[in-house]
């Protein structure tokens, strides 16, 4: 076994909080002799320091609420809702009440036939659909409509995922440009806000693995178009580090091709 | 990490089929049972008490409308932690919105984006801030291994059973999630790598 491979079994246990007094020493020792992993250790500590901290201010907000009158409070609410939702939900209760809220039955039934009468006369009067030539209308089943829906979502999703990898491509590929602006910020703000209209397409459309992706680049879009233009490089080199480390333009470019076989 | 541990006296299954029967005191037993877990999920995204309390209040709401759907024998506490990730995702989402909403009253560090110069308190505030950004970016699987690890302190076997995984699965995700959140917090760290 090479001292690497020792390393990354220690560094696993360390991070799962099981490295014995041993494997502490062995990881130390290593990371003296050793820049790379001595800075991986570090990034480690980092994290579960930072873990740490977030922890205690959690726990101080947990022990702020009253747990006991919470649940009390969302069970009456979630109860007293759906209380109200059942008695909406029941004409039939309502017709009771109509019956019997004091009318006496003449004047229900004289009401009733108003009703009825009412309806006869709709049915009778009403007029077959015709055109504007007399012709019938044809209507769309719900079928047809949810199919069209489909593919409107599906084209809609393929032209963002469009824009966006062109969007991201240039980001990544000019990175070492001086004097250009890192990040077209206009262009991402578009994309966000089409990004919120695409929305609800992507989730009735069920197209989970589309939505994945576009999600991921919601969020990217989110950061760059915040970014100040005097950025530090470090700052860019993370987010451009982001966009590869997550091969986005990989999946995005599978998405696309998955979406274009649909289409 | 001051939370409810003890297993819920009555079987879970046995609790969804009251609720569906319309029992309240059996849906208020899986709200005092399982609120404190949904809190720390949320405010681990959020990093918010209100805002936590909000997704805490809403998922219990879908909880109650979705109750049909659930099914016994499937690990509860992994469904209900699934429709809260949701709602607290949602509830992100809505909260940047807002921010693009009022970013010309907002100055940069509110905007939440850290810089080498901030002063070391504001900088200590940036960095949960960020670590929660970054938490609310893993992968849904790593996420909740991630949040009851550290922030409800469980064993990994306890997790493995809370979240219906093999003990082994539990700790590769856990170890998945520290190394992603090690990449993106790298700049923030102050470690040259």
């Amino acid at each position: 076994m090479n001292a690497k491979h020792t390393f990354d079994e220690d560094l696993a246990a360390y991070i799962a909080g099981e490295a014995d007094e041993k494997i502490r020493l062995r990881l130390e020792e290593h990371a003296r002799g050793c820049a790379r992993c001595r800075a991986e250790l570090e990034a480690v500590r980092g994290v579960l320091s930072m873990t740490s901290a977030a922890r205690e201010e959690l726990r101080a907000a947990v022990e702020s609420v009253d747990w006991e009158a919470t649940a009390e409070g969302i069970t009456e609410q979630v109860f007293r809702a759906g209380t109200a939702r059942q008695t909406a939900a029941r004409p039939a209760a309502a017709w009771g009440r109509f019956l019997g809220l004091g009318l006496k039955p003449v004047f229900a039934g004289l009401a009733l036939g108003l009703v009825v009468g009412a309806l006869a006369m709709y049915v009778a009067l009403r007029r077959p659909p015709v055109g504007q030539a007399g012709r019938p209308v044809f209507q769309a089943s719900p079928e047809f409509l949810a199919q069209v829906e489909l593919a409107l979502a599906r084209r809609e999703t393929l032209d963002y995922l469009e824009k966006s990898q062109i969007l991201l491509q240039d980001f990544v590929r000019d990175g070492s440009d001086v004097g250009r602006p890192p990040f077209e910020k206009a262009v991402a703000r578009d994309l966000l806000t089409r990004k919120n209209y695409l929305n609800p397409q992507l989730e009735t459309a069920r197209m989970t693995k589309a939505k994945a992706i576009c999600d991921q680049i919601e969020f990217l879009f989110l950061e760059l178009a915040r970014l100040d233009d005097d950025l530090p490089p470090a700052e860019l080199e993370r987010l451009r580090r982001v966009v590869e480390d997550r091969q986005l333009l990989l999946k995005i470019s599978l998405v696309k091709k998955e979406l274009e076989s649909e289409v | 990490m001051a939370d409810e541990r003890q297993p819920v006296a009555e079987p879970v299954a046995a609790l969804v089929d009251r609720v569906r029967a319309g029992d309240r005191d059996a849906f208020l037993t899986i709200v005092q049972t399982y609120q404190q877990k949904v809190f720390m999920m949320a405010y681990a995204m959020l990093r918010n008490r209100e805002d936590a309390l909000d997704v805490v209040q809403e998922t219990f709401f879908r909880l109650h409308q979705k109750i049909e759907t659930y099914r016994p024998g499937s690990g509860f506490q992994a469904w209900l932690l699934q429709i809260a990730r949701r709602l607290a995702i949602d509830y992100y989402r809505k909260h940047l919105k807002d921010d693009r909403a009022h970013a010309s009253n907002l100055s940069l560090e509110d905007a939440r984006v850290a810089t080498e110069s901030n002063p070391a308190a504001e900088r200590a505030a940036d960095l949960r801030q960020v670590l929660s950004r970054e938490v609310g970016r893993l992968a849904e699987r790593q996420q909740r291994v991630f949040v009851l690890r550290h922030y409800e302190e469980l064993q990994f076997h306890e997790i493995a059973e809370a979240l219906d995984i093999s003990v082994g699965t539990a700790k590769s995700l856990h170890f998945k999630a520290v190394q992603n959140l090690k990449k993106w917090l790298t700049p923030y760290l102050g470690v040259t790598t």
